[in-house]
């Protein structure tokens, strides 16, 4: 659950319109216009990347008079699909994808479900992405994968840049070659396994109960 | 022996944390606060450059004499440097030695090789412009005449192709022909990097783009997490520009002196020997302690103040031992944050506690711009100071931190709260006293009393069982 309590501001006299915050923006809620930045206060969940990398310190955060909550509801969606999403991303639903915001696994795969396409889009439905703006995007980009979704990359912008190899895709000679160097990729992999096989178990509890 | 408290780093001015004036009181200030030298406590400890009589003198020095056995001769006079320095190392001691080996490498470079086009890129973490606070605090920019840039991990990209697959570096951190790495030793994020190729790490961090770090902290595990970093360094397109590394030596005490090599895997084996040898005596010693107050009183995050080089987060995992590898999930990494449920109970089992031996914390000064909710939710905490609750709750990363807190109108009320409630008078401030714990009478003595014990574990069971775990021989290992 993502609480949205602050929004950009642009001081017009100090952009330059160079575009960077427009670049960084997870969730595409800034805009040059006529080399002026624009903010989106519908989309902007002030998360302040626009403001810490603008060159020109033209952005400052303002508190919104009336705070409102980003989170993707489960309501009415097939758990079944959310969980078989999270598994085939080998993520448990419960686990926590997004430390700033507590987003777990399953809200990201709801929104999948729901129609998102794209981390932008994901990011609005559901706040990941917006706290750090650093740590969550791969388990992001591996639901995408997971549902068969290639995202396009928004055009020019430094969000994100791609998939990135996780313990599953590490090969038996790069294992080898380290193996005396202190990496454990076999043993992490079956701790993040287990993980998922509890999911998977506990899913399989609650068939029975049910 | 106990001595009289010493004094603790000062607050620094910084968007990230509220204003130095409103610090009113220190952790060493309150009654009964003693101060134990590292050195009282492990009196085979070894012995420091810095701080000194002789001030940053030493530091040039250490940095010009190290630099010495470098080969510099790669470096053509019309070639672009860039110098890559990280935030962390300005954390060090009030960051003035760090800054002073950045001067000097620059000077140095410059004598040698007549390159005159000598750039800083220093990265930072998750406090976007933390980096730009330091260059201009300690008149870096000037000092490389107009070259020095903080970098960031959303800032535009550079595929790095790997043993591994593709990862993600920030272009203007490689945008010269040569690259120097310039770090530090300092042990600092054990719960993360576990102490494996520590001196390799900023290439999959400071240096990376937020594809490598979410690749660091999702993808691979907790034990194999920093590979990402080993990955990175040996590509070919970071070969290409590596031209060396010059570290600041660290230790609880402060620093130990400056290592300079080509061969950064030669540096890295020395790095990871000192790190077990001398923060694995400290930590495991702060393992020992039964029950305390804890006070945050230092300028960074709540998992990055320190005490005698000691971060918060290590102790938070301190009733595990951090540098054993046989043991796979720290009581805090991130990993272990997302193996907890929504009922806040861990989804696996075999998730240990947060080190139940912190019975209080006091956050009586230190940063936003790290998500440290999770502290919070599992360790009963006063929050000194309204501004500083406001400053946490306008913190995109830490919107719910104050959710768990109490807030103190002032550090006395909270201490007291705190031990009425904790039900101790051991309290251990995370200040940034420089080669030294300041820390209550009772926790002193218990301290002095424990240490020559931890020692001896440390020297005959536990070192040579962390250095076989990462395929180090001591007995080749030359310190410089």
């Amino acid at each position: 659950m993502r609480a949205v309590t602050l929004y950009a501001v642009v001081d017009v006299d100090k952009c330059k319109g160079c575009t960077r915050c427009e670049r960084v923006c997870p969730v595409l809620a800034i805009k040059v216009e006529n080399k002026k930045a624009v903010v989106d206060p519908e989309n902007c969940l002030g998360c302040a990347n626009c403001e810490q990398r603008c060159p020109e310190m033209a952005i400052t955060m303002a508190h919104l008079e009336q705070s409102r909550v980003v989170q993707e509801s489960l309501a009415g969606v097939d758990m079944a699909a959310v969980n078989d999403l999270c598994r085939k991303a080998h993520l448990h639903p419960k686990q926590i994808i997004c430390y700033c915001t507590a987003t777990r696994a399953g809200e990201v795969a709801a929104a999948v479900l729901k129609g998102a396409k794209s981390p932008e889009e994901i990011s609005r439905r559901t706040g990941v992405r917006t706290g750090c703006k650093v740590e969550c995007i791969q388990p992001v980009l591996r639901l995408l994968h997971a549902a068969g979704i290639a995202p396009e990359r928004p055009a020019g912008g430094y969000q994100w840049y791609g998939l990135t190899p996780t313990v599953w895709d590490i090969p038996e000679e790069v294992k080898k070659k380290y193996a005396q160097r202190g990496f454990y990729f076999d043993e992490d992999r079956k701790l993040l396994d287990s993980l998922v096989e509890t999911g998977e178990r506990r899913e399989i509890n609650v068939a029975r109960t049910d | 022996m106990l001595r009289a408290p010493i004094k603790p780093l000062p607050p620094r001015r910084s968007q990230y944390g509220v204003a130095p004036e409103l610090v009113r009181k220190r952790a060493a200030e309150l009654p009964d606060m003693v101060s134990v030298l590292v050195r009282d406590l492990f009196p085979d400890a070894a012995p420091v450059i810095y701080p000194g009589e002789n001030g940053l003198e030493v530091i040039r020095e250490a940095t010009r004499k190290q630099m010495e056995k470098v080969d510099l001769s790669m470096i053509k006079p019309g070639d672009p440097v860039n110098v890559l320095g990280s935030h962390h190392g300005f954390t060090l001691l009030g960051g003035a030695p760090y800054a002073e080996m950045l001067r000097t490498i620059r000077d140095v470079v410059r004598e040698r090789t007549g390159c005159t086009d000598i750039r800083l890129r220093v990265g930072v973490g998750l406090r976007f412009r933390e980096s730009e606070e330091y260059i201009k605090a300690f008149g870096l920019d000037e000092y490389y005449e107009g070259k020095a840039a903080g970098v960031a991990p959303v800032d535009e990209g550079v595929a790095i192709e790997t043993e591994i697959g593709t990862l993600y570096g920030i272009k203007k951190i490689y945008d010269a022909r040569w690259i120097i790495h310039a770090h530090n030793s300092d042990v600092r994020e054990v719960h993360f990097h576990r102490q494996v190729d520590r001196a390799v790490k900023p290439f999959g961090m400071s240096y990376a783009r937020i594809e490598t770090r979410s690749t660091y902290h999702q993808n691979l595990g907790p034990r194999a997490a920093n590979f990402v970093a080993r990955a990175i360094f040996d590509s070919p397109f970071v070969q290409e520009k590596f031209a060396c590394a010059v570290f600041l030596m660290m230790s609880p005490s402060g620093v130990v002196g400056v290592d300079a090599d080509n061969d950064l895997y030669a540096l890295n084996d020395r790095v990871t020997y000192l790190g077990c040898r001398d923060y694995g005596k400290m930590m495991t010693l702060l393992g020992e302690i039964d029950e305390a107050i804890t006070i945050l009183d230092f300028p960074s995050p709540v998992p990055y103040v320190f005490a005698a080089g000691v971060i918060f987060a290590n102790f938070a995992g301190a009733n595990r031992d951090l540098f054993d590898l046989d043991d796979p999930l720290p009581p805090y990494t991130w990993y272990t944050e997302a193996f907890y449920g929504e009922d806040g109970r861990p989804l696996i089992e075999g998730v240990p506690p947060v080190n139940p031996a912190i019975k209080v914390v006091i956050h009586n000064y230190a940063w936003g711009g790290y998500p440290s909710a999770f502290f919070t939710e599992h360790i009963p905490t006063i929050v000194v100071g309204r501004e500083q609750a406001e400053l946490l709750d306008r913190d995109p990363q830490n919107l719910s931190y104050t959710k768990h807190t109490l807030l103190a109108e002032d550090l006395d009320t909270a201490v007291r709260f705190a031990k009425q409630v904790a039900g101790t008078d051991k309290i251990l401030a995370f200040d940034g006293a420089s080669g030294a714990l300041n820390v209550s009478r009772s926790l002193g003595e218990y301290l002095l009393q424990k240490a020559p014990l931890v020692s001896r574990r440390v020297d005959g069971e536990l070192l040579p069982k962390w250095l076989k775990q990462r395929g180090i021989d001591p007995s080749r290992i030359k310190i410089c």
